[in-house]
């Protein structure tokens, strides 16, 4: 039972351990997208005022 | 602006009491198989997630085939972002799937087996997919072109499920429709952790739909600063 316990714990990790990935993955993609928009709404302002 | 405005509070909250519900069923409450022991736990993890893929392949293809007849992005947005939290689901079932066999079979991967081989052939579509839509520029042949692929990829679920009917494998028998018989609790338990991991896929679905609503801001917003 001891010995199986690794491969339970490693399933465990790895399957959990992924969806955190993912989720740090989606959340730097959307930090990064939001930063675009801005950037770009701004750019587009101060060419509209020119 | 907040970072999980796309996932609203109270489903956040229902989805963390579902999961660590799940891990009390699925480590203290459900008992012990005889014959594989503790190491059988890692069904409650391999299956439900094979589940979700499949929900999430099979919810992709119908917002393509919705995207192929109205041409409306939103229905682009949610099949992109049901193909690839979808994706993450079939590889967690791929390596847990592994982490499984190691102990029992003996060996991590079984090349001749017709549920391993399907079912790895299924996320190479969607891992395929989903380097296409990095491939195309122009934002509509992206998506139409896209929409085929998820299409043709929602195809293979049933064939995933069946092959350990249709061909002769060492793969477990399906446990829900085959002549195994399952203890009530472990199947309380298998269907639970479903739910808990569909709430997790829904959870992701809204973040990378939103993701994708921001990209296509982006581009517009773009053409008109080059349009200037």
């Amino acid at each position: 039972m001891e010995e199986n316990l690794k491969w339970l714990w490693g399933a465990f990790s790895l399957a959990w351990g992924l969806h955190l990935a993912y989720v740090f993955i989606l959340g730097r993609r959307q930090k990064s997208l939001r930063e675009q928009v801005e950037y770009l709404k701004a750019q587009l302002e101060d060419r509209g005022e020119r | 602006m907040d970072r999980y405005e796309s996932v609203p509070t109270w489903l956040l909250a229902i989805t963390g009491a579902m999961v660590v519900a799940a891990f009390y069923f699925m480590f203290v409450w459900v008992p012990t198989e005889m014959t594989m022991g503790i190491v059988q736990r890692i069904f409650y993890l391999h299956v439900p997630s094979a589940f979700v893929a499949f929900f999430g392949f099979l919810l992709g293809g119908i917002a393509s085939i919705q995207y192929l007849s109205t041409r409306e992005h939103r229905y682009d947005d949610l099949s992109v972002a049901c193909n690839e939290v979808g994706l993450v689901f079939a590889i967690v079932n791929l390596l847990t799937g592994m982490l499984w066999a190691k102990p029992i079979w003996g060996v991590y991967w079984a090349w001749g087996d017709a549920r391993l081989s399907t079912m790895l052939l299924l996320a190479l579509i969607y891992f395929a997919y989903l380097i296409l839509r990095q491939s195309v520029i122009e934002p509509t042949q992206r998506a139409v072109v896209c929409a085929v692929v998820s299409i043709f990829g929602m195809v293979d679920i049933p064939i995933v499920y069946m092959a350990n009917v249709w061909w002769r494998t060492q793969h477990p028998q399906p446990v829900l429709s085959g002549d195994g018989s399952l203890d009530p609790r472990m199947r309380f338990v298998l269907y639970f952790s479903t739910f808990a991991f569909a709430f997790v896929f829904w959870c992701l679905v809204r973040v990378r739909r939103r993701i994708e609503m921001l990209r296509r801001e982006a581009d517009g917003l773009r053409r008109e600063v080059h349009a200037l």
